[in-house]
């Protein structure tokens, strides 16, 4: 009985049933991918989310809870969205960049065309 | 609202909640009575901040937002319920992907732009050089850009100290420093989007945000988000400075 329990049921010290809506996403090899989202969203809260779902976009949520909630663990200021801000950095500095090149490229072709 | 600018411990002092000016948006949303120095009133105003913590309670419950805020400084809360607020809002309108969708958009952004970086600067280089010049990328580099998955994502700890875009597209590159360590503060002009940049309007839903729940504090009004876009990349400065 305790051995075929889900994560996220082992951690809860419960029955894991055959209908546990969260046992699919939680195994019981991967002890802490539950803790992590269980600290910041709480299993309720994620099961809901997940009743809410259809069956096949279950597994992707389940991925990007943990993946914001690892985030969150990591940065608990900015979680993921300080990435968010990473990226449009990023982003920025490349548009700029962008235009600074095309600008030189104008300079040379009118170089070439009125030497 | 809060009329403290100055938020205070949890342990409190002069923040509202209990002390006659009604209770805060979160008290209000989960009815009860809103005591003094309770954690949530600098940030939760009794009009708009109750329709915030509606969303933040719906997602991650008002217990386990308390205990994060508990353990972040007073003077880091304000952008720690700036960027909870914008998870929450983002998990609600999108429930299979939250902000990660945020997130792949904006990596497609940043390798379409590379790619196309890359090209320009090739072809620039062909034309300081004596020879023909390069093919330009196949339409499928740029018109369509592989597809990530969330298993590409950088890993909390993977993303670097310095800004190299290569590193981000490498999932399993381990970095010495985590991203998490490199704290940036927030600075309301590097929410908005320059235009195009920000297809999402990742940077508009965060700075509305933002003048949102700072307005309630009492705070000087945001700059407009059409501030240009730097050069190069800078840390933003805190919300609450």
């Amino acid at each position: 009985m305790g051995s075929g329990r889900c994560a996220a049921c082992r951690y809860l010290r419960r029955k894991c049933t055959d209908d546990c809506i969260l046992s699919p996403y939680f195994p019981s090899n991967n002890p802490q991918r539950f803790v992590s989202v269980h600290r910041i969203y709480g299993a309720s809260n994620v099961s809901k989310l997940l009743q809410r779902l259809p069956t096949h976009l279950r597994a992707e949520a389940a991925d990007s809870l943990y993946y914001e909630a690892q985030c969150r663990l990591e940065d608990r200021v900015y979680g993921c969205v300080g990435l968010i801000f990473l990226l449009q950095q990023q982003i920025h500095a490349a548009e700029s960049q962008l235009i600074k090149t095309q600008a030189e490229i104008a300079v040379m072709k009118s170089q070439v065309q009125h030497p | 609202m809060a009329s403290s600018s100055n938020p205070s411990s949890s342990g409190g002092t002069g923040s509202v909640g209990g002390g006659g000016g009604g209770p805060c948006g979160a008290c209000k949303f989960l009815r009860r009575k809103c005591v003094p120095g309770c954690i949530f009133a600098p940030y939760f105003d009794s009009e708009q901040g109750a329709a915030h913590f509606a969303a933040v309670h719906k997602v991650f419950g008002a217990s386990n937002v308390s205990k994060l805020l508990l353990h972040i400084p007073v003077h880091r809360r304000l952008d720690a319920v700036v960027t909870i607020c914008f998870e929450a809002q983002a998990r609600l309108r999108d429930p299979v992907y939250g902000c990660v969708a945020h997130i792949f958009a904006l990596q497609q952004q940043v390798v379409n732009l590379q790619a196309e970086l890359s090209y320009l600067q090739a072809h620039l280089s062909s034309l300081e050089l004596p020879s023909p010049p390069p093919p330009p990328p196949s339409q499928t580099l740029i018109a369509h850009p592989p597809a990530l998955s969330i298993s590409d994502l950088p890993s909390a700890s993977s993303v670097p100290a310095a800004y190299d875009l290569s590193s981000l597209f490498d999932p399993m590159v381990s970095q010495n420093t985590s991203w998490a360590m490199q704290q940036r503060q927030i600075d309301p002009r590097q929410f908005g989007g320059t235009g195009s940049s920000s297809s999402t309007g990742t940077g508009g839903d965060l700075q509305a945000l933002a003048r949102e729940l700072l307005h309630s504090q009492g705070s000087p009004q945001l700059p407009g988000n059409d501030a240009p876009p730097s050069s190069s990349p800078s840390p933003p400065q805190s919300l609450s400075k």
